[in-house]
């Protein structure tokens, strides 16, 4: 039997080739980390759940928040946790077996993890009357959420309803939040100054910022406007509010915000608004799409929907 | 082209209902969650913008009278996620949506559920 030379094998190769590489070709490798995955598309869309499913996080870089992060969780979650229409994310103002209650409440006497108000705390939040989902809300002609008229959310509101994507910046001085909802941003120093003693008040405060550890970053944050709510149902502060946000970089892919109120004029001990609140890493390439309040565009929404929807019954 | 208003009563009375125009989530006080109507008609604008995006339908009834529907859902960044664009709808578009209707019994909805434009089921 002739030895087969190697040139009568190569052209069924080459033939094997030809069919296959394309077929190959067009297989798209599974990305193996959030760094493998280029998203191209001008106002993306927060990547969660299925489409992160296998990848594996790199160790978390030391001192340093630098990404886009999503708050608005797996899609599967309705409402998103970030958005926290019903209040902040510990403390929702739902009844135990009703996620989305009608309102009409005289006050959250009953829901799962009431806040320690003094009786000033008390009388404020009665004060304030929320709209939308919660089991205080009141309808919109009754309600008097700053937000309503496009007042700023402030801080910490900013954390506390409609918390979305935020990109975080740093540099040798500051770590900047730039957050998605009305385009705002925080400057937290990282310079060692102290907070100011007497500030002169500001929607979104004043804050400092140092690392405890390699992957936790502490914010401390005064001076807030007393104008804004802590959030969506009108948890109200003084000026004597301090919050102290932690950052902790959990590994590459993976942020969570614990966020603390102490305000001795509105509640009895300090209380955490949110708890290892868990961020997502968003791919490079990430553009963030805008979320404006516009007044023009809510009176346009007034017109068609919202006044024709309080006008009297149809007889 | 009609409208069918189902197990509405176009008799509710009594009760102020309202709009609660947060970016996040309309509120439920002004829409009478336990009903759907289904809304067939004729695209006349679709708005795509905050705090919700809307949509206007021109639907005719059983007698021929044209009601103009407005249907809203939520914030466009949610509706981007959820798939929608500025483009879903055009006008001209012949449409059916279920709606949960407002309570006072004006042609105000919020989408249900199921969309169909010119005759094609919309998968987002």
């Amino acid at each position: 039997m002739p030895t087969r030379s190697i040139w009568t094998v190569s052209p069924m190769a080459l033939i094997l080739t030809a069919v296959l590489l394309p077929i190959l070709g067009a297989q798209t490798v599974p990305p193996k980390s959030v760094d493998d995955i280029k998203i191209d598309k001008w106002n993306s869309v927060p990547l969660h759940g299925t489409a992160y499913a296998g990848l594996k996080s790199a160790p978390a870089p030391r001192h340093d928040l630098s990404a886009i992060w999503d708050a608005t969780g797996d899609p599967t979650n309705i409402p998103p946790p970030g958005i926290q229409p019903t209040g902040a994310f510990e403390h929702r103002a739902v009844l135990p077996d009703n996620n989305s209650p009608p309102g009409g409440e005289p006050d959250e006497r009953n829901i799962p993890n009431p806040l320690p108000y003094t009786p000033l705390g008390e009388a404020t939040l009665e004060a304030h009357k929320p709209t939308g989902l919660g089991v205080r809300s009141v309808p919109a002609v009754l309600g008097n959420d700053p937000v309503d008229i496009c007042d700023p959310p402030g801080f910490p509101r900013m954390d506390l309803s409609e918390f979305r994507t935020i990109e975080i910046t740093q540099t040798e001085d500051q770590v900047i939040v730039l957050n998605q909802f009305y385009r705002t941003w925080r400057t937290i120093w990282t310079d060692g100054r102290e907070l100011p003693k007497d500030p002169e008040p500001r929607f979104n405060g004043y804050s400092v910022g140092k690392w405890v550890d390699d992957y936790t970053f502490v914010v401390q944050t005064v001076g807030m406007n007393e104008k804004t709510w802590i959030d969506n149902q009108g948890r109200p502060h003084s000026s004597e509010l301090k919050v102290e946000e932690r950052f902790h970089r959990v590994d590459h892919d993976h942020l969570e915000l614990t966020v603390t109120i102490d305000d001795p004029k509105m509640y009895t001990k300090p209380w955490l608004a949110l708890h290892n609140f868990p961020l997502k890493l968003q791919p490079r390439g990430f553009d963030i799409r805008e979320l404006y309040c516009s007044p023009s565009d809510f009176a346009e929404y007034n017109k068609e929907i919202g006044d024709p929807s309080i006008a009297p019954p149809v007889k | 082209m009609r409208t069918k208003l189902g197990p509405i009563s176009l008799l509710i009375v009594g009760f102020l209902a309202a709009s609660c125009p947060l970016f996040a989530h309309h509120g439920n006080a002004s829409y009478d969650t336990a009903k759907t109507v289904t809304v067939s008609g004729t695209v006349i604008e679709y708005v795509w913008a905050n705090p919700h995006v809307f949509l206007k339908v021109d639907a005719k009834d059983e007698s021929g009278n044209t009601s103009h529907w407005v249907i809203e859902a939520q914030n466009a960044v949610n509706q981007a996620n959820a798939g929608w664009s500025k483009d879903t709808f055009k006008p001209g578009d012949q449409v059916t949506i279920d709606a949960t209707p407002a309570k006072n019994g004006r042609p105000i909805g919020r989408f249900k559920g199921r969309i169909l434009i010119n005759g094609q089921v919309f998968k987002p």
